[in-house]
């Protein structure tokens, strides 16, 4: 197969540089080797969203990239949300709107949510539902998700 | 995931002087919403090489000229979908790539990989048609300027030599009365269109005057509505009017049947689509 590259990239915050097979994807490379587990793996096809994280600044399927389209590149997951203990607004109050079962859907969820209010900090209901709709939940039925991000975005 | 080889291109010349080696099944990849499926459901037989080009920032851009709009291949639906200029002058495209996916899916598909895939029910390609895009093929030989609708040979095939890339797509920069793009799909978001139809049209002295459509995920390729067009000049919006092109379109439209639909389906679809794009352009005119 390939030749390892040498990637250098900034997750949460932190510059990394490593070594790894350009074919690797973003997901694996945060689940396998960096250890950030929140991110989660539901279809790996880019129809579930659970995968969600931020790639400058912007919402995408960590299952859909692979390493040699990261040289540089800026992601954030949800665990570079929070402050130290301190967890995010929209975190806050997905806790408080009730908007959590399972858990399985909620950081790319959140992650979603976040990418929305960054360029849209005061959504209408459809908007949010739009901002959302890359993202499955067999849980919730969607409406506290909603609600959640309603809040979060009045909050702000 | 399956590991493969992958190259990171550093430039177009990085991209001729490999060609000129030779590569064995090279695949272009760039925003890999399309090919990374492919690779996951092992469509692709290996050996083969993926050249990454997403790291060409010359095809990233949006440039507005006299004659043309170019568009780099690079480009994403999601750049497309929210670009003020572009909404103005191509409606029906901005709404097509306005409905492709999800937010996460338009943040990294790029236009070129719309095209280059080829699918009949790639959204973006019916409003290439109505607004008479053509592509600007590179390789290590030369160049051409190809008409979309001399580009595409069948599903998933195209006149594209394997490393002869898109560099970019050009629009002729001319306003029309109307644009829009329509779709039914199972449901709004993360559906493959079942049928789409993209209409842009010239109003003069209260009658249509040129009015082009195009169908989507009807046959092999997407299909231009001739005859319907034909019917259309010269003629006032009028309830009338709008009702016999309905019944045209369904006769004109030769669809196939597949897993999504049957042709019946599909015929009335193309009638039920074509009299909601000139209702609403009757609304708003
Ligand atoms: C969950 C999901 C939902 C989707 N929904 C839609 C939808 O609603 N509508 C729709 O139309 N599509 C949809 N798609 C398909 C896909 O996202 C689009 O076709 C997209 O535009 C492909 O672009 P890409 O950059 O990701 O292509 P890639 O996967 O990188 O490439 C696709 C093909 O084009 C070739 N190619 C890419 N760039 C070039 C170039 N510059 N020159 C020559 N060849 C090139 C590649 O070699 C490859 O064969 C969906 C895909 C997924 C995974
Ligand atoms: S795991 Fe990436 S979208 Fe489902
Ligand atoms: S809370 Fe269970 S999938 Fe959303």
């Amino acid at each position: 197969m390939s030749d390892l590259i040498n990637l250098n990239f900034t997750v949460n915050g932190e510059k990394k540089h490593i070594k790894l097979d350009p074919s690797m994807t973003l997901l694996e490379i945060l689940r396998n080797i960096l250890k950030l587990t929140g991110t989660k793996e539901g279809c790996g096809k880019g129809e579930c969203g659970s995968c969600t994280v931020l790639l400058n600044g912007k919402a995408v399927n960590a299952c859909l990239v692979i390493a040699s389209q990261l040289e540089e590149a800026e992601i954030i997951t949800i665990e570079g949300l929070g402050k130290g203990e301190e967890i995010h607004p929209i975190q806050k109050a997905f806790i408080e709107e009730g908007a959590v079962q399972c858990g399985f859907c909620i950081p790319g969820m959140i992650m979603s949510a976040k990418a929305l209010l960054d360029e849209n900090p005061h959504p209408s209901e459809e908007e949010i539902k739009w901002g959302i709709s890359g993202n499955l939940c067999r849980c919730t039925g969607y409406s506290k998700i909603v609600s959640a991000i309603e809040k979060a975005a009045k909050e702000r | 995931m399956r590991r493969f080889s992958v190259i990171r291109i550093r430039s177009l010349e990085h991209l001729f002087d490999l060609a000129e080696k030779g590569m064995t099944n090279p695949y272009f990849l760039a925003g890999g919403t399309d090919l990374l499926i492919k690779i996951k459901d092992d469509l692709l037989i290996p050996p083969f090489t993926v050249l990454d080009i997403s790291g060409l920032q010359e095809l990233r851009s949006i440039h507005f000229e006299q004659d043309y709009v170019r568009i780099g291949s690079l480009v994403t639906h999601g750049e497309i979908e929210k670009h003020p200029e572009l909404r103005l002058l191509f409606p029906s495209l901005t709404d097509a790539c306005h409905g492709v996916g999800s937010p996460q899916i338009r943040n990294r598909a790029t236009i070129g990989g719309n095209i280059g895939n080829a699918s009949p029910a790639a959204d973006s390609i019916p409003p290439l048609y109505v607004y008479g895009a053509e592509l600007h093929l590179v390789n290590s030989k030369g160049e051409r300027w190809v008409k979309i609708e001399d580009f595409f040979t069948g599903p998933g095939k195209t006149i594209r030599n394997p490393v002869e890339i898109i560099k970019e797509i050009r629009i002729p920069a001319e306003k029309r009365d109307y644009g829009t793009y329509l779709r039914l799909g199972q449901r709004k978001a993360l559906a493959i269109s079942k049928i789409s139809l993209a209409l842009a049209g010239k109003k003069k002295n209260g009658s249509m005057e040129d009015v082009k459509i195009a169908l989507g995920a009807v046959g092999p390729t997407v299909i231009m509505a001739v005859e319907t067009s034909l019917y259309l000049r010269g003629k006032e919006l009028s309830s009338e009017v709008i009702k016999e092109a309905g019944n045209i379109i369904e006769k004109e439209a030769e669809p196939i049947t597949d897993l999504r639909s049957s042709k019946e389906y599909r015929k009335k679809m193309c009638s039920t689509l074509l009299v909601k794009a000139l209702t609403n352009w009757k609304q708003v005119a």
